[in-house]
C-alpha cells in the first residue's frame, strides 16, 4: 500500500509516476444494475506507458469496466486508485480533469460540428478564458484560441485527416469518424486513454492504420492505453498485457502468450457450459 | 403569523366549515380534469405510436368544435353535421399524414414537434378564415345533451351538478373504456402499441405505417371532437379554447408521455388540485387567477424529483 | 463569378480566425451596413421605421437570444415572451427609481434581471431533458405573465396596469417616449443590435460556443470529454436570457412605448420561436432573415392583393398571415430543416464554385 500522497503533487502532469509503475489500480470493484451483476469483484491494474487490453465475450462487462474507470458509473463496491489518488465516485468531467480520456464503442461524436470543432471541443477543459474575453475575441481569448488551434492541427496532421477538417462529422464514413474520435480524445492530452473497440466495423486497411496510430500514440506521446477489442490478432500484436473477463469476472491476466495458453480463456471463447 | 395562518390553517378550517362548498369545488375540478385528461389522451396516443409530440392536439379540439357548429350554422341538422365533422377529421388526419408526416419520417423529434406547431398555426388561420374568429355557442340541445342540473342537499347546504357536466364525465369514461378495449384487444390496436416500441419490428410484421398513422390521428381527432363538444358546452366555442391545449402539457408531463393511465390520473389530479388551490389559497392570498400557472409549477416540481413523470418509463443512460 | 475564393490563402491561424475569412463576405456586409446606416434612414418614412425596420431589428435580437439556447445549446424554450417581459419591466423599474440613469446603462442592466430569472428556470434542465424541459419554460411563461399582472409595484400601481415609457434623452436627443423621433429610435436599436450580434458571434465561435454545440449534439459524450454540463447549460440560459431581456427592453422602450402584461404572453414567445426556426436554428444570420420574413409577411399580404385591385379586410389579412406562417414552417421543415440561413449558404457555395457545377 502506498502512503497517501500529497494532493498538490498530483495536480502536476509530471506526477512522479515513472514508466512501469502502477498508474491505475482497480481494486475489488463490483457493479450491478438492479439485480443484474455487470462486474463481480474485479481487480486489475494498468502500468504507466503500457498498452493494456481488456478482452472477453459479449456481455463480459468490458464496457462497464471502462465506464467505471472514467466515472460514468459508480461501482457499488471497491475503489479505484488513479495516479495514487483513491476515489469511489466522481463526475465524468472530473475524470477528464485528472487525465482520463476515452472513445466509444458506437461513435459518440458531435454530429453537427466539423472535424476541427470536434477536436477543439476536446480541449474545452484546457481552455480558460472567460466569457468577457470571448465576447471581444481579442487579446487573451484570441491568443488562447490560436494556441489550441496549433495543438489541434498537430493532431490532425498526425491522424492524416487534414482534408476533412471542415466537414461536418455526420457526413464522414465510419472509419474516418473513428479516427476523428481518437483525435478528440488525444486533444485532451490524457495520461490514460481508454479505447472501446477502436477497430469495430473497419476493413483490414483501416485496422492497420488504426493500429499504427495506437502504437504511435503510445510510443511518441508516451500515453498509457487501455483498450477493448474483439480482433484477437490485433490484440495479441498490440498489447503488452491482456486481462480476460467473462460474465463479469476476471478469468485471466497476463502477457498475450500466457493468456493464449490459459484453459479458462479457451473455454470461455469456445463456449464450455458453466 | 398571519401569513402562516393563511397558508396552513385557514384554508383547512374553511374546508371543514363548509363541506358542501368543498364538494362543489371538487366536482368542478373533476370536470375540468376530465377535459384535460381527454386532451392529454390524444397526445399520448400519437406519441406512443409515432414518437411525435403533437402540439396541435389542442387546436384540433377547437377545430372539431368549430366545424361542428359551423356546419350546423350553415343549415345542416345536428345529426348530419356530427358525422360530417367526423369525415372532416378523417380528411384532416389523412392530409396531415400525407403532407406533413410522410415527408418528415425519420427526422429528429424536435423537427416533428415544430411541424405540429406549424399545423397548429395553419389550423388556426384556416379555421378563422372559414368560420370567423368570433365566439360561437355549442349546439348542446341539438345534440340531445341534457342541460338541467341536479341539486343535492348535503351537510346542511347543497351541491349542484349540471347534467351536461355529468354527461361529459360519463361520456369520457365510456370513450376511454372503448379506447382501452380497442388498444388491447383489436389487431390494429396492438399494432399501434407495437409501433411505439419499435418501428422496424412493427413494419416487419406487415403493418403499413401510413395506415396506422391515419388511424391514430383520426382517433385523436375523434377524441378532440368529444372534448370540443363538452368544453364548448361549458365555455362556448372559440380559439380561446387553445389555452386548454397548453394545460394538457403539464398533465402529460405529470403522467409521463407514454402512459394512458398517467394521462387520465394526471388530468384529474391537476383539474382538482388547481381548483382547490385557486379557491382556498390563490384567491385569498395571491389575488386569484392562479389556474394560469399552477399546473405548470406542479408538473415542474414533480419532474424535478421524477424526470420521466409519475408513470413514464425510467430512462437509463448508456454509452 | 461573384465569389471567387481561389487565390485567397491564409498564412496564419489568426487570418483563418478573422470574422470574414472570405473577402466577398466582408464586402457584402459593408454594402448592408451602408444600406442600414445611411440609405434606409435617408429614405424611410415614419411607417417604414415603425412597421418594418425597428420591429425587424428587435425581433431579430430576441430570436438571436432564443437561438443561442435552442439552436446552439439544444434546450427548447417556449417562454421567450415572458423573459422579454422581465427585461422590459426591469428597465421600467430602473428608469422610474433612478430617473437620472443613462438609458444605455438601464437597458444593459435590465438584461441581468432576465438572465438571473432565466438561470433559475434553467436549473431544471440539469435533470429534465427534451420535451419535458419545455414545461419548465412554459411554467416561467405563465407564472411571469401572471406576476406582471398581479404585482402592482412592477407597474408603479398605475390604474391602467400598463407601463408607459417616459421621455428619455441620450446626449440631448430624445430616444424613448412620446417625443422621440423614429429615426433616433432606429439608430439606437440598430447600434444595440449590431454590438450584441458581434458579441454573440464571438461567443458562439469560441470555446463556449463549442461547448454548447457539444451539449446539443450529444450531451453524454460532451460530459465524457470533460464538459461540465451544468455550467454549459446554465451559461446558455444566462446569455440567452440576457439577450432576450435586452430585446424586451428595446421592444417596449424603443418601439411600443407602452405595454400591458399580456403583450408578453405566449403568442409573442411563439412568434420569436418561428423566426428562429424559419431563419435557421444554430445560425446567427438566420435570425435576421427570419425576422424580415415574419415582419414583412403581413405587410405583403395586405398590400400585394390591393395592388392587383383585390382589397382584403384586415381580419382576413391576419387569418391568412397565421395560415401562411403555419404552412411556411411545415414547408421549411420538409425542404430545408436548417432554414433560410442554409438556403443562403447553399447559394453562396454555388457562387464560389461557379461556373463549375460541383
Amino acid at each position: 500500500m502506498n502512503p497517501r500522497p500529497d494532493p498538490r503533487q498530483l495536480a502536476t502532469p509530471g506526477d512522479g509516476i515513472a514508466k512501469g509503475d502502477v498508474l491505475l489500480d482497480v481494486r475489488n470493484v463490483s457493479l450491478a444494475f438492479g439485480g443484474v451483476k455487470a462486474i463481480t469483484d474485479i481487480s486489475l491494474n494498468v502500468l504507466k506507458g503500457e498498452i493494456r487490453a481488456i478482452i472477453g465475450p459479449n456481455g463480459a462487462g468490458k464496457t462497464s469496466m471502462l465506464n467505471v474507470i472514467n466515472g460514468f458509473y459508480t461501482p457499488q463496491q471497491g475503489t479505484i486508485v488513479f495516479r495514487g489518488k483513491e476515489r469511489r465516485s466522481m463526475k465524468p468531467h472530473q475524470a477528464v480533469g485528472q487525465g482520463i480520456a476515452r472513445t466509444f464503442q458506437n461513435v459518440a461524436l458531435f454530429k453537427g460540428m466539423s472535424t476541427l470543432d470536434n477536436i477543439m471541443a476536446g480541449r474545452s477543459v484546457l481552455m480558460k478564458r472567460n466569457i468577457g474575453w470571448q465576447m471581444l475575441w481579442h487579446g487573451p481569448a484570441l491568443r488562447e484560441e490560436i494556441e489550441h488551434r496549433e495543438k489541434v492541427e498537430e493532431i490532425i496532421d498526425f491522424l492524416e485527416i487534414q482534408h476533412i477538417r471542415r466537414t461536418p462529422v455526420g457526413k464522414l464514413p465510419y472509419g474516418l469518424q473513428k479516427r476523428v474520435e481518437l483525435g478528440r480524445a488525444l486533444a485532451m492530452e490524457p495520461t490514460l486513454l481508454l479505447l472501446d473497440e477502436p477497430m469495430a466495423g473497419m476493413n483490414l486497411e483501416e485496422k492497420e492504420d488504426m493500429s499504427r496510430f495506437i502504437i504511435d500514440v503510445n510510443q511518441q506521446r508516451g500515453t498509457t492505453i487501455a483498450l477493448i477489442e474483439h480482433d484477437m490478432g490485433v490484440v495479441m500484436d498490440l498489447s503488452d498485457r491482456v486481462v480476460v473477463l467473462d460474465y463479469g469476472k476476471k478469468i485471466a491476466d497476463g502477457t498475450p502468450d500466457e493468456v493464449k495458453g490459459n484453459q479458462d480463456v479457451i473455454d470461455a471463447y469456445l463456449g464450455v457450459p458453466h | 403569523m398571519d401569513i402562516l395562518n393563511g397558508i396552513l390553517v385557514k384554508p383547512f378550517a374553511d374546508m371543514a366549515a363548509a363541506p358542501d362548498f368543498l364538494l362543489q369545488v371538487l366536482w368542478e375540478g373533476l370536470v375540468g380534469g376530465v377535459l384535460y385528461a381527454l386532451i392529454a389522451l390524444g397526445f399520448v396516443l400519437i406519441y406512443k405510436s409515432s414518437r411525435i409530440f403533437n402540439f396541435a392536439q389542442g387546436i384540433m379540439v377547437v377545430f372539431a368544435a368549430l366545424t361542428l357548429v359551423g356546419l350546423y350554422e350553415k343549415g345542416l341538422p345536428a345529426f348530419i353535421a356530427l358525422p360530417l365533422t367526423l369525415v372532416v377529421m378523417l380528411v384532416l388526419a389523412m392530409t396531415i399524414e400525407r403532407v406533413v408526416l410522410r415527408p418528415l419520417v425519420n427526422q429528429p423529434d424536435i423537427i416533428l414537434f415544430m411541424a405540429t406547431i406549424g399545423i397548429t398555426l395553419f389550423l388556426i388561420g384556416f379555421g378563422e378564415l372559414i368560420f370567423g374568429g368570433e365566439n360561437k355557442v355549442m349546439i348542446t340541445e341539438q345534440l340531445m345533451i341534457p342541460t338541467g342540473s341536479f341539486v343535492f342537499e348535503l351537510f346542511g347546504g347543497f351541491v349542484s351538478i349540471e347534467q351536461k357536466d355529468l354527461t361529459a364525465v360519463v361520456g369520457a369514461v365510456l370513450l376511454v373504456a372503448g379506447l382501452l378495449v380497442f388498444l388491447n384487444k383489436s389487431k390494429i390496436g396492438r399494432a399501434i402499441r407495437a409501433l411505439g416500441d419499435d418501428h422496424q419490428a412493427a413494419l416487419s410484421v406487415g403493418i403499413s405505417l401510413s395506415t396506422i398513422w391515419v388511424i391514430v390521428w383520426f382517433i385523436a381527432g375523434v377524441i378532440a371532437l368529444a372534448t370540443g363538444i363538452v368544453w364548448g358546452a361549458r365555455a362556448g366555442v372559440s380559439f380561446a379554447l387553445e389555452v386548454i391545449a397548453f394545460k394538457a402539457l403539464p398533465v402529460l408531463m405529470l403522467g409521463g408521455l407514454e402512459s394512458v393511465m398517467g394521462a387520465i390520473i394526471g388530468g384529474l389530479a391537476i383539474g382538482i388540485l388547481e381548483k382547490v388551490f385557486e379557491i382556498y389559497w390563490g384567491q385569498p392570498l395571491l389575488g386569484g387567477n392562479t389556474e394560469a400557472w399552477f399546473a405548470y409549477m406542479l408538473a415542474l416540481l414533480v419532474l424535478l424529483f421524477r424526470p420521466q413523470g409519475l408513470f413514464g418509463e425510467k430512462i437509463i443512460e448508456r454509452v | 463569378m461573384f465569389y471567387p475564393t481561389a487565390g485567397q490563402f491564409k498564412t496564419s491561424y489568426q487570418a483563418d480566425h478573422a470574422l470574414f475569412p472570405v473577402r466577398q463576405d466582408a464586402i457584402l456586409l459593408g454594402v448592408i451596413a451602408v444600406l442600414a446606416f445611411v440609405v434606409f434612414p435617408l429614405t424611410a418614412n415614419e411607417f417604414t421605421f415603425r412597421a418594418l425596420l425597428i420591429p425587424v431589428l428587435i425581433y431579430s435580437l430576441a430570436a438571436l437570444g432564443l437561438n443561442i439556447l435552442t439552436g446552439y445549446a439544444g434546450q427548447l424554450s417556449l417562454g421567450t415572451g415572458a423573459f422579454m417581459g422581465v427585461g422590459a419591466y426591469a428597465c421600467y423599474k430602473l428608469v422610474s427609481i433612478f430617473p437620472e440613469m443613462n438609458i444605455v446603462v438601464a437597458i444593459a442592466l435590465s438584461g441581468f434581471f432576465s438572465a438571473a430569472i432565466g438561470v433559475i428556470f434553467g436549473l431544471p434542465s440539469l435533470r429534465i431533458k427534451g420535451f419535458y424541459l419545455a414545461i419548465a419554460t412554459l411554467a416561467a411563461q405563465f407564472f411571469l405573465v401572471w406576476l406582471f399582472q398581479k404585482w402592482g409595484w412592477l407597474y408603479n400601481y398605475n390604474a391602467s396596469g400598463a407601463i408607459q415609457v417616459p421621455n428619455i434623452d441620450l446626449f440631448g436627443i430624445t430616444v424613448a417616449g412620446p417625443r422621440a423621433t423614429a429615426v433616433a429610435q432606429y439608430y439606437f436599436v440598430l447600434c444595440t443590435v449590431c454590438v450584441i450580434t458581434l458579441f454573440a458571434i464571438n461567443i458562439t465561435r469560441g470555446r463556449i460556443g463549442r461547448m454548447w454545440k457539444a451539449v446539443r449534439d450529444m450531451d453524454i459524450a460532451a460530459e465524457l470529454v470533460g464538459i461540465n454540463l451544468m455550467r454549459a447549460k446554465l451559461t446558455a440560459f444566462f446569455v440567452s436570457s440576457y439577450i432576450v431581456g435586452i430585446a424586451g427592453a428595446l421592444f417596449v422602450f424603443l418601439w411600443r412605448g407602452a405595454a400591458e402584461a399580456n403583450l408578453f404572453d405566449i403568442p409573442l414567445s411563439f412568434r420569436v420561436l418561428f423566426i428562429a426556426i424559419i431563419g435557421g436554428l444554430g445560425s446567427v444570420l438566420g435570425n435576421y432573415l427570419g425576422a424580415i420574413l415574419i415582419v414583412a409577411l403581413p405587410v405583403i399580404i395586405s398590400t400585394v392583393p390591393e395592388a392587383f385591385g383585390l382589397p382584403i379586410g384586415s381580419a382576413t389579412v391576419e387569418h391568412l398571415n397565421v395560415m401562411i406562417i403555419g404552412a411556411l414552417i411545415i414547408t421549411f421543415l420538409i425542404v430545408e430543416p436548417h432554414g433560410l440561413a442554409r438556403f443562403w449558404a447553399v447559394i453562396r457555395e454555388k457562387f464560389i464554385l461557379w461556373p463549375f457545377p460541383h
